[in-house]
């Protein structure tokens, strides 16, 4: 549908390697349990896609899924070269992330990824809870985590994530703080917490309409939400985005890209890109994506491109999930838009009228959200997006 | 047409009692409409009432039925069975020589069967009893007619007996509507005159005009002048409704049928008007109808304030086909630009609003319907106010008087405690009590119409399990120690959903609309008191708590569009509420003052 379009040297780059070990009942990714699927011929036709679009030295790179420490490391490894030899990543990435579950990061998978140049490990621990991990469809055990983690250390990666889900069905407050006092123990570089979100077509979202399980109350979830924040910043772990938390210099450069709206380019089912002023996405299947990008063409099955004041209130809901915050300057640059002269900047007029309402606050020139208005980000973020 | 062989009838019965049914057998044992193309309630083509199972609009219908080797033309003109649609019973009344009265024959005679039997008593109607359902087991026919003339004093030992689904004892009706229903008594050589007694708009062929011939004879290609908005149109197309529109060119004296011009000007065409001859005889105005008496009043504004003048086009529209609906220009401070309309009743009301919602898709914030009340004023002058955002401060009239009205209730006899236990909560007084038979009995009291339209009328469903049926009029205006009850919403009043109470009621009814007002106002990014006061007490306090949490935890680039959307779409949904100061205010909200809230029960 949408014609190859190219990004410019140094675009992110993203890459989707579709299958797990089993699906989570909470996971709404695109991602297919492995058994019977055929890894290898998925592998060829990134690097096909990669050819026709991937930019050329990339200053990040983040393998997703879908679960890519489930690939064997050699072929890992081996793809990786191609890339190389592609776009030469190796040479420009600063940051180079992989996503991995403990059931499939061995000590020789993890020292394997790294000496194929991977420089980042994203750990789902998700939970410690052996019934939660149940709940959750996960196919480790707490035990198989903690052992990932260090076989991840021991192989020397110096910038290790765990990722964590809270507001499970039934969780207390107290158990969540256990839970990520532990964790904590472990002294991860950076830390992803995320409150359970029911999304359709999961199997949660069918436990839900059934009644089977139930979302805790609004002031619990928020009390879990204040406890993240709290028991990371006593650990050293700034919040750098509502979800996120990091040693200093420790943040995902990639993902912060994203909460910018800056460009990005997409590889593998479902992968979107950013490229210019236009947002475009792969069909989440794969022999829909896997035959036109065999033959050399897009795969693309959806696209879009914002008129200048919508990207710049999209450039304003993203920007204000960041600890940072943003300016109007900034706001305006991102979204590669300025009202025209004399025109009043409408966006900023609204965060002035979101500080007034105590939702944000001012540092300098940037806007952030206030105490009050972190929970609170959609409402505010609504108040920036069309209509 | 020789008017001799022709019979205009209606037939008035109450919702269920099988109106609609016995129309649509007529028409089928006539052969005006094939079996196969036959559809339920033919006559009823309005969606609207095909779901309600009442008739809004009046309908006519031609029919042919031999009696006695002679060949008859019997029209049906088709009446509402609902009190609130009385109006449109009268000008179709006034277009018949003849009633048939239908009752379920084990219901029994309901409140609004007799309003309406009145109206054609008043319009000196030949009425023919029919007991209706007597196929049922539980039919009591010899009790029913008892009914029938205790509450009407209408002889009914000769009622016919039918079953309108079977179609037994159709035919002797058909023969008894020839028999006894008066021939019309204009004559074809006589200089013409029309009863316009409907009107509906086409947006092909301009305004329908349903009219019945009275004296002389109307026929295409001349011009024709509408006496009461003086008005000259070339008649294009004359016909009759069989029940599909068939041009026929020419109707006589006695005649039903429609006129068609390519008439666009809604003012132009007026129900109730005469039509005569173009620059012919001179002739007198057939009576004219009694004004509609409008009940209830209710804003309409538009949910985009930008909408008004298509509002005001929408309302234009319906008033052609339902002349009974009034509306003038109003402000509110909270809601903007809008109409206040005025009402037979609630249900004329709703129906209005679903058709301006469906018909001319208007989005619409309706405020809660109230009476018309009169101030009189410490000069003695007298002004009357149709919302309570109207009423002035308490220090600058004498006194308020509200309408009352007289209410007829009919209900099997052992309801009669309940029925005056809600009664009396809706400040009524007795008037009387009538026995119609041992077990029905027919109660009377005045309650303010203030009270009818708060929820008198379901109370009183509920109180009897559905038995209890009710008819009013209005009967009177009389002082009562009422007040305002203010809503603040935010610390601001909105005068959209203030309202007048007794005094007595005041604190329970403010409480209760708070209460309502705090589940239908969504939770917002800050809490919201909200306020119910008389003058300057507050009598009442809610208050909506801030959301505290709203946030989405992974947002990252593939989901950036999908989440957007989301957010966008929610955006969406506050849209079609209405911003009063900060806060979005949802349509249902506005109607929280009316009715008793589920924990005032």
């Amino acid at each position: 549908m949408d014609a190859v379009q190219s990004a410019p040297p140094g675009t992110a780059l993203y890459v989707h390697l579709p299958f797990c070990a089993a699906k989570c009942t909470y996971c709404d990714f695109f991602s297919l349990p492995a058994a019977g699927q055929d890894l290898d011929g998925v592998l060829e036709a990134l690097l096909a896609e990669a050819r026709m679009r991937a930019p050329q030295q990339p200053r990040t790179v983040f393998l997703g899924g879908g679960t890519p420490s489930l690939y064997p490391a050699p072929a890992i490894a081996r793809w990786l070269d191609a890339l190389d030899d592609l776009i030469g990543w190796r040479e420009s990435a600063t940051e180079v992330t992989a996503e991995c579950n403990p059931e499939s990061l061995d000590a020789h998978k993890a020292e394997a990824l790294l000496e194929a140049g991977i420089q980042r490990l994203s750990i789902g621990f998700q939970t410690l809870d052996p019934k939660r991990l149940e709940l959750f469809g996960r196919v480790h055990t707490p035990a198989m985590s903690f052992a990932a983690f260090q076989n991840a250390r021991s192989a020397g990666c110096e910038r290790l994530s765990v990722d964590l889900i809270y507001a499970a069905p039934d969780q207390s407050d107290e158990d969540w703080r256990r839970e990520l006092e532990t964790v904590l123990l472990l002294a991860p570089d950076h830390l992803s917490a995320y409150n359970l979100t029911i999304e359709p077509g999961t199997a949660f979202a069918r436990w839900h309409a059934r009644g089977d399980v139930q979302s805790l109350e609004e002031e619990v979830e928020l009390a879990q939400f204040h406890s993240a924040r709290d028991l990371c910043r006593q650990a050293g772990l700034h919040a750098y985005e509502i979800s996120n938390y990091a040693r200093p210099g420790q943040e995902c450069r990639h993902n912060i890209g994203y909460w910018q709206n800056a460009q990005y380019v997409g590889i593998g089912p479902s992968a979107v890109s950013k490229v210019g002023n236009r947002r475009f996405g792969n069909p989440r299947s794969i022999e829909p994506w896997k035959r036109p990008v065999l033959r050399g063409e897009s795969a693309a099955e959806w696209g879009e491109e914002l008129d200048g004041p919508a990207r710049l209130g999209e450039t304003w809901w993203l920007g204000l999930r960041l600890g940072v915050g943003l300016s109007a300057v900034e706001a305006r640059e991102r979204a590669r838009w300025s009202p025209l002269d004399g025109e009043p900047d409408r966006a900023e007029a609204t965060a002035e009228e979101l500080l007034g309402q105590g939702l944000l606050e001012r540092d300098g020139e940037r806007f952030r959200l206030s105490e009050r208005g972190l929970p609170l980000a959609d409402g505010v973020g609504r108040r920036f997006l069309a209509p | 047409m020789d008017p001799k062989l022709i019979r205009n009838f209606s037939i008035i019965a109450h919702i269920d009692h099988g109106k609609s049914t016995l129309a649509d057998r007529m028409l089928e044992m006539t052969g005006a409409v094939d079996k196969r193309d036959m559809r339920a309630q033919i006559l009823d083509d309005m969606d609207l009432e095909r779901e309600r199972g009442i008739t809004i609009k009046a309908r006519a219908v031609t029919i042919w039925h031999t009696f006695k080797g002679q060949k008859y033309q019997l029209n049906l003109i088709d009446t509402p069975g609902h009190v609130d649609f009385n109006y449109e019973v009268e000008k179709s009344l006034q277009a018949c020589e003849g009633a048939l009265l239908l009752v379920d024959a084990s219901q029994g005679v309901e409140a609004q069967t007799v309003a309406n039997a009145y109206l054609a008593i008043e319009s000196d109607l030949e009425i023919l009893p029919v007991l209706n359902k007597i196929d049922l087991a539980h039919a009591r026919p010899e009790e029913v007619a008892e009914e029938i003339e205790n509450s009407l004093g209408i002889d009914a030992t000769n009622a016919l007996a039918v079953s309108a689904k079977t179609g037994q004892g159709v035919t002797a009706v058909l023969d008894a509507l020839i028999e006894k229903v008066p021939h019309p008594e204009g004559r074809v050589d006589e200089p013409l005159r029309a009863l316009i007694f409907d009107a509906i708009y086409d947006e092909f062929r301009g305004i329908i005009v349903y009219i019945r011939v009275v004296n002389g004879t109307i026929e295409e290609k001349r011009n024709y002048h509408m006496l009461g908005t003086d008005k000259v149109y070339e008649a294009s197309e004359i016909g009759r409704f069989t029940p599909k529109m068939s041009r026929t060119k020419v109707l006589g004296a006695g005649e039903v049928g429609y006129f068609i011009s390519n008439i666009k000007a809604l003012g132009d065409v007026r129900v109730g008007d005469t039509i005569s001859l173009h620059k012919g005889p001179k002739v007198e105005m057939l009576p004219g109808y009694r004004p509609p008496s409008h009940m209830v009043y209710a804003d309409f504004y538009p949910t985009n304030t930008g909408d008004f003048e298509q509002l005001r086009e929408a309302l234009e529209t319906l008033k052609l086909s339902d002349s009974s609906l009034d509306f003038a220009p109003v402000t509110s401070e909270a809601l903007g630009f809008g109409f206040r309309c005025g009402f037979l009743g609630l249900l004329h009301m709703e129906i209005i609003q679903q058709r301006l919602e469906r018909e001319h898709d208007q989005d619409l914030i309706q405020t809660a319907p109230t009476v018309n009340y009169k101030i009189q004023l410490f000069n003695g002058e007298i002004e009357e106010i149709q919302s309570p955002g109207q009423l002035p401060d308490p220090d600058k009239y004498e006194r308020i008087m509200e309408p009352i009205s007289r209410v007829t209730i009919m209900v099997p006899s052992e309801y009669i405690g309940a029925v005056m236990q809600i009664t009396v909560d809706h400040r009524g007084d007795y008037v009387r009590q009538e026995y119609l038979s041992a077990t029905r009995v027919q109660l009377v009291y005045d309650i303010p119409m203030a009270e009818l339209i708060f929820d008198y009328y379901d109370k009183l469903k509920s109180a009897t399990r559905g038995y209890g049926t009710m008819n009013y009029e209005l009967r009177a205006y009389e002082a009562g120690d009422l007040v305002k009850l203010r809503i603040l919403v935010n610390g601001k009043e909105v005068d959209a959903l203030s309202s007048v109470v007794h005094r007595d009621h005041a604190e329970r009814r403010g409480r209760s609309a708070i209460t309502k007002l705090r589940k239908e106002i969504p939770r917002h990014m800050f809490e919201i008191p909200i306020q119910a006061a008389i003058g300057g007490k507050i009598i009442a306090r809610e208050t909506i708590k801030a959301l505290r949490k709203d946030v989405t935890a992974k947002c990252y680039g593939g989901d950036v569009t999908r989440k957007r959307k989301l957010l966008e779409k929610q955006k969406e949904g506050k849209r079609r509420m209405r911003s009063v100061g900060n806060v979005d205010i949802p349509q249902k909200a506005f109607l929280a003052v009316l009715g008793s809230s589920e924990d005032d029960k």
